[in-house]
């Protein structure tokens, strides 16, 4: 192994906080679930990473996993983008406070 | 010495697209940027020998969600969206001092662990093959196999209903 563990480590921490950064300053819940996806590859990146560390292939499954819950993520938050945009209400995560449908 | 070019070419890749997505002010613009950052992690899955994953990233990730993000995207347009100032500008302080407390953390942790024990590495199987995926999904990981799926289902009916009030909303069809 070529490039120690702790370059993707470092990498995927980076990454991980490049996504916090976006979560915290966006407005628009689309821009939200775009840096949601960043940090979930930061966490693939660790999973496979350590996959290859140790030569058990439990990282990959979990990699492969994460990535299913990602695209359940992604299609129940844009139908709750598009549900919320279509009773008119402004794309606005901050005034998004009410829980009723 | 060609891993270490790839992996940089993919760092710099991963950061740059990364820091694209998050401060564009273009949603479209940040969705695309997003396939560059899902491209170069697919590389660094190359790189580490896991070909399976990396097939997959760039078919359901680059592929199927980045394209469901833009077709919202060019559905909704820029309606609805408020043009306004940071949401953090109230609350800066606290939110730069928990960023910057948690870089200071994984920094220290990152940079005061020892490198562990150095003694041979594991021999390296072909266990990012997807033979070997397969085997080790249905051998050993059999139930979260099948919880993905029971995910998947709930999800997909989900959005049907979402979709479906959304339509009573507008008072329709």
């Amino acid at each position: 192994m070529n490039v120690p563990i702790s370059a993707y480590l470092t990498l995927s921490g980076a990454l991980l906080f490049l996504g916090m950064l976006g979560v915290m300053r966006r407005r628009n819940p689309l821009m939200l679930l775009l840096s949601v996806e960043l940090m979930l590859n930061a966490g693939n990146i660790v999973l496979v990473g350590f996959s290859r560390e140790w030569n058990d292939p439990a990282g990959q499954i979990f990699a492969l996993v994460v990535m299913v819950v990602a695209a359940a993520e992604v299609v129940i938050g844009l139908g709750l983008v598009v549900a919320v945009f279509r009773s008119r209400i402004n794309l606005d995560v901050d005034e998004m406070s009410s829980m009723r449908g | 010495m060609g891993e270490k070019i790839a992996f940089a070419v993919a760092a710099v890749g991963i950061l740059g697209f990364g820091i694209g997505v998050v401060f564009l002010k273009d949603a479209f613009r940040a969705a695309v940027a997003l396939i560059g950052t899902l491209l170069s992690v697919s590389l660094l899955f190359v790189i580490l020998s896991a070909p399976f994953v990396a097939a997959i990233q760039v078919i359901v990730y680059a592929g199927a969600i980045v394209v469901l993000f833009l077709f919202v995207i060019a559905y909704l347009g820029d309606r609805g969206v408020v043009p306004g100032p940071d949401r953090l500008e109230r609350f800066q302080v606290f939110g730069w001092l928990a960023l910057g407390g948690l870089g200071a953390f994984g920094a220290i942790a990152i940079l005061g662990s020892s490198p562990g024990p150095a003694g041979e590495p594991p021999a390296v199987t072909d266990v990012g093959s997807p033979a070997a995926i397969g085997h080790a999904f249905l051998d050993s990981y059999l139930v979260p196999f099948e919880a993905t799926s029971l995910v998947l289902l709930v999800a997909a009916v989900g959005a049907v209903l979402l979709a479906k009030r959304a339509v009573q909303l507008e008072g329709g069809r």
